[in-house]
């Protein structure tokens, strides 16, 4: 056990291998977020206590390679190289073993104490294929473990043979290159200087050293150990010579052909033709025509029972705080207290009633679709239309996100692996309805004017997000890589992977937004109590009434437009004094168009200015904020003309 | 011939991959290599992506025409 008394165990996998269903299964709830130092990367870390025993456990993101140029996943690898863990658990999706093989023969290549989790055994079984545990364990020389983490199974034996490697320990071989290769790693090895900083070990460093040649730490080499530097380039010239491909890639191939020939060794196939109901399923699913009526069914059901879930739920809940607000009122009059109290309550009563119905159903369906595989088949329908966009498949699900709201969506653009395409799909996010803007839409546009006129604005509102995608990207050339997106198995939905998964987004998110609403409304409250939205009226009167044609009284939900879209609805009916059925009588269908339209643009609110400008910068964000206002003031005045 | 020129749901072997370093290290780290047997399963309208399906380790990648250009393959004749 290296530093603390706690043995530290590093779950890492390729994605989609049930890493993280695993990790939880042995995490429990209680597993925490947290972000590596100084990047927006998270890492879910627990401490564990197992039949008495302790360990701290540690669920990576998923990384296909230990030699990568993707930049979340380089992170990643720092953490590995940095951390020493005690054990390492490498889960491997056993239905596409040799490719997971890959990542296992470099993990053993590093020789941290491991120990592979065999994982989806099941899937592979339906596939065909029987897999010999027992021999991939003699081949590659770490203990190998079957498991199905959906159903728990297998994770005994994992965790047994986990204590055994932490108790006794585990010298690893190495799995050997082609001689050629070997003998310009051994020259690599002998001219790294006593003193290197070697990772774990003095082959496996070599290896590397000659993998990320120009990657990495190659840059800086040169001038800290020319010696050392010239070793690798005499290295890399001889690889090249040899095999007439760059030294990366024979190494890779190396790797790939040793995972081929481990995965035939050690699995069997049982009956010739596979199982294809999934392949089946797939067929349709991504069908050039069946495929995008089922995608729009989906997304149709999607808002359908969001709302359906949402609002109901939404009157529940918020019954309770306007009898509490009005008893309060009763109670202590209109002083400084009250109006202290109120915000309090707003705040609160915002966070639970307002945030929470429309985005706890929200996530617990975006976790299922996720996790039965169907965003990245959304990414395949829709990746041709995202291009015209300048951006490609990817960029969907952050979008899709986005409608429930636009702050989750912000920091899910982590999964692209440009930051071009995170700074453009960050750009658009805000102009996606999420659905605290749906809901005033509904309230204002669908009531009043019809739901034609509801539908016609959401309809404008996605050309408005294409024309702007399109705009932006005009002084955003840099050429996007195209699309690589691994299209992983169709898996049926399993209810307690996506609970657990949206309780900890859940308890992320309100973490983070909670702090930001209850202050908000406090600010406000104050403001209202020394009359200084008198002030905000005036001052935004040029705008308010000159620009827009609205009533000077709006000014002042311009400002509870930014901490909040939602909270300008409520706002608009105190500062017109009037209640909601009565709103005709004090204003007319052109205002209520020209409102809803600039609430809806005029500025990210509060939530998602911050997000924006900790995962993307301050420069983005307040370009995003300009964007809006922008946009905002040309859409209502073409509003104007039109009506 | 490159990959948006191949017929679909024959097997195809990998005679080469063109392209930029990052693009090739990327197709490699999802486990697409020289010499590899693939299949085309699919393609999206409007001149979408295609699903490349490799058949030795069974996973499924959709790529970018531009990506899929890159990959150069010749058919397979003898079963795999």
């Amino acid at each position: 056990m290296s530093r603390s008394e706690v043995p530290a165990v590093i779950f890492i996998g390729q994605p989609n291998s049930g890493k993280s269903t695993l990790f939880n299964s042995i995490a429990g709830n209680k597993a925490e977020t947290s972000n590596f130092p100084g990047t927006s990367i998270k890492h879910t870390h627990s401490r564990v206590n197992i039949e008495g025993r302790l360990l701290d456990v540690v669920d990576l993101p998923g990384t296909y390679s230990l030699c990568s140029s993707d930049p979340a996943e380089r992170v990643v690898l720092t953490h590995l190289f940095a951390e020493k863990p005690d054990l390492v658990v490498n889960v491997v999706d056993a239905s596409t073993l040799s490719r997971g093989l890959e990542l296992t023969l470099e993990l053993v290549e590093l020789g941290y104490p491991t120990v592979v989790a065999l994982n989806m055994v099941d899937v592979a079984e339906r596939k065909g294929i029987e897999l010999d545990a027992a021999g991939a364990e003699r081949l590659l020389g770490v203990p190998v473990v079957p498991t199905i983490a959906a159903h728990g199974r297998g994770v005994r034996e994992l965790l047994d043979r986990a204590f055994e490697v932490i108790d006794k320990g585990q010298s690893l071989k190495p799995v050997r290159f082609s001689d050629d290769v070997e003998t310009e790693v051994a020259a690599v090895e002998r001219s790294l200087p006593s003193g290197f900083p070697v990772i774990s070990n003095p082959r496996f460093t070599a290896v590397k050293l000659i993998e990320t040649a120009g990657h990495a730490c190659g840059d800086f080499l040169g001038e800290v150990e020319p010696a050392l530097r010239e070793a690798v380039d005499r290295a890399l010239k001889a690889i090249e010579k040899d095999r007439g491909a760059p030294a990366y890639e024979v190494i890779s191939a190396e790797r790939h052909h040793l995972a081929m020939k481990l995965a035939e060794e050690t699995s069997r196939v049982l009956h010739g033709k596979r199982m294809t109901w999934d392949k089946k399923i797939d067929a349709v699913l991504m069908h050039p025509f069946l495929g995008y009526v089922i995608l729009a069914a989906v997304f149709l059901a999607f808002f359908v029972i969001i709302f359906e879930v949402g609002s109901p739920l939404e009157t529940l809940l918020l019954g309770p705080f306007s009898r509490l607000r009005e008893a309060l009122a009763a109670g202590l009059g209109d002083g400084l207290l009250f109006h202290l109290a109120e915000g309090l309550i707003q705040g609160v009563g915002g966070g639970v009633a307002i945030v929470l119905p429309y985005f706890l159903p929200l996530l617990l369906l975006m976790s299922a679709l996720e996790d039965t595989g169907y965003l990245a088949r959304a990414g395949f329908l829709l990746d041709a239309f995202m291009h015209r966009i300048g951006l490609h498949g990817k960029s969907v699900s952050p979008f899709i996100l986005g409608f429930g709201c636009n702050v989750p969506a912000i920091v899910s653009t982590r999964i692209l692996e440009s930051q071009r395409d995170r700074i453009l799909t960050s750009l658009l996010i805000p102009f996606i309805p999420c659905s605290a803007r749906t809901t005033i839409v509904l309230a204002l546009i669908a009531f009043y004017l019809g739901p034609f006129w509801a539908m016609g604005f959401y309809a404008v509102n996605i050309l408005i997000v294409a024309l702007v995608g399109w705009a932006v990207s005009r002084f955003m050339k840099e050429p996007s890589p195209g699309l690589i997106l691994e299209i992983p198995s169709l898996k049926a939905p399993r209810p307690g992977a996506i609970v657990r998964k949206t309780w900890l987004q859940i308890v992320s998110f309100v973490k983070f937004a909670w702090p930001i609403l209850i202050g908000g409304s406090l600010l406000l409250s104050l403001l209202s109590y020394f009359r200084a939205d008198r002030v905000i009226n005036d001052v935004l009167a040029p705008l308010v009434v000159k620009g827009l044609g609205l009533p000077h009284e709006l000014g002042v939900t311009l400002v509870f437009g930014f901490l909040r879209k939602e909270l300008s609805l409520i706002m608009m009916l105190q500062a017109l004094g009037v209640d909601y059925q009565n709103l005709m009588t004090v204003i007319s269908r052109e205002q209520i168009v020209v409102f809803t339209v600039f609430i809806s643009f005029f500025i990210p609110c509060l939530s998602t200015f911050v997000i924006m400008w900790k995962e993307i910068g301050k420069k983005w964000a307040f370009l995003s904020v300009g964007l809006s206002i922008g946009v905002a003031l040309a859409l209502s005045w073409a509003v104007r003309l039109v009506l | 011939m490159n990959l948006l020129d191949a017929p679909r749901g024959t097997p195809l072997r990998i005679v080469d991959l063109a392209g930029g370093e990052s693009v090739r290290r990327r197709l490699m780290a999802l486990g697409f290599h020289k010499g590899d047997v693939v299949e085309l399963d699919g393609q999206a309208i409007l001149r979408g992506p295609m699903l490349v399906r490799n058949c030795t380790s069974d996973t499924t990648v959709a790529l970018g025409r531009g990506v899929a250009q890159k990959i150069l393959v010749e058919a397979v004749h003898e079963p795999v």
